[in-house]
């Protein structure tokens, strides 16, 4: 008991300090961030304003939910770059400035990827 | 997430210090309190520094704490290693006289080495037959024949072993196995304790019986008129 109650707390932290790779995976259809990202590209590339638009709030409501899970584990750098290409996105969206948008998106991705890393 | 990396970082350094800590601060050598600073240090940084992740903070603390335990290891185990990297207690004052060579080797200059001395409670050099500097850097010394003090054995006093006192109420609650442990029980404790007029435990806040089988009994009403006040300055208490 004397050793147990350490070492699961150890382990405990470990898990928690690592679960970030684990926890940005997507649980539902509506969390999976590269997909939504991809999506939201194909549709800037062809300038389907509407459904980009849709797919940039779809995005944010899922990254707001994944948030809370990964913030254990991810440098708060990362959250916040990734949440400011959001904003600058959704900013595009209403000017339909077409190379920003896919650069912020690459970005975006960038960020997603070195989430919990 | 403050809060999370909070309770993470505290409760390891909590686990960590108990693994390679089980000396007492005043035996601390120098690169022991260096340690000590760099681990409080990583584990605060683990804490609050949310630019980076919390893993590599926690993987440094792991890595010094490691380090500071095998440390701890080699020195137990190989005492050529342990003179290396813990040092060895030198002689500064031999047979009354400083040693110049060595206290300039020890980076110590005469008016440490005399502070030192006062710490001890000896003013006059002329008192001091041996001084040793410890690897911790507390000065050891031994007093000049004629400067130590008389003792009962000097005197051919007889004298009775003192023991070391057991509690047995503690609080107005009654420590049973200590009780066991004498041979008592509860009868014969609340027999003594009426004969110095005490008729319940709850009046009590410490009973201890020490070896030569006299109590110390200390009730929660001292029934003090005039309680000693040794702060000097007026204050808030």
């Amino acid at each position: 008991m004397v050793a147990a109650i350490p070492i699961a707390t150890l382990i405990l932290f470990i898990g928690i300090m690592l679960s970030g790779d684990f926890l940005k995976r997507p649980l539902t259809q509506k969390d999976n961030i590269p997909q939504m990202i991809q999506s939201i590209s194909d549709n800037v590339l062809m300038e389907q304003w509407d459904e980009a638009e849709n797919g940039t709030k779809e995005l944010e409501t899922a990254w707001k939910a994944i948030v809370h899970r990964v913030q254990f584990s991810s440098e708060r750098d990362e959250i916040n770059n990734f949440g400011t290409c959001l904003a600058r996105l959704k900013g595009t969206m209403k000017t339909h400035d077409k190379n920003s948008a896919i650069m912020e998106l690459s970005e975006a991705l960038d960020h997603w990827n070195n989430l919990g890393r | 997430m403050v809060l999370v990396r909070s309770i993470i970082g505290f409760f390891t350094l909590l686990i960590f210090t108990r693994i390679i800590g089980k000396e007492q601060l005043s035996q601390l050598t120098f690169f022991d309190y260096v340690l000590g600073i760099t681990i409080g240090s990583i584990a605060g940084t683990l804490t609050t520094d949310l630019s980076s992740r919390a893993w590599p903070h926690w993987v440094g603390l792991l890595a010094w704490s490691a380090l500071g335990y095998l440390m701890e290891l080699i020195t137990l185990k190989w005492h050529y290693a342990a003179k290396m990297l813990e040092g060895e207690p030198v002689i500064v004052i031999m047979k009354g006289k400083i040693m110049e060579k060595v206290l300039k080797k020890a980076k110590y200059r005469a008016s440490d080495i005399l502070a030192l001395l006062r710490n001890q409670g000896v003013f006059d050099p002329n008192q001091v037959e041996y001084a040793i500097i410890e690897p911790n850097g507390q000065l050891s010394i031994l007093k000049k024949p004629e400067f130590q003090p008389v003792t009962p054995k000097d005197m051919n006093i007889q004298v009775q072993d003192s023991g070391i006192s057991t509690e047995l109420v503690y609080d107005g609650i009654l420590i049973e196995e200590n009780l066991r442990q004498l041979n008592k029980d509860k009868d014969w404790l609340m027999n003594e304790l009426r004969q110095h007029g005490v008729y319940s435990l709850s009046e009590v806040f410490l009973v201890a019986l020490n070896s030569e089988g006299s109590l110390y009994i200390d009730k929660y009403e001292d029934h003090l008129t005039k309680v000693t006040d040794i702060g000097d300055f007026k204050g808030p208490f």
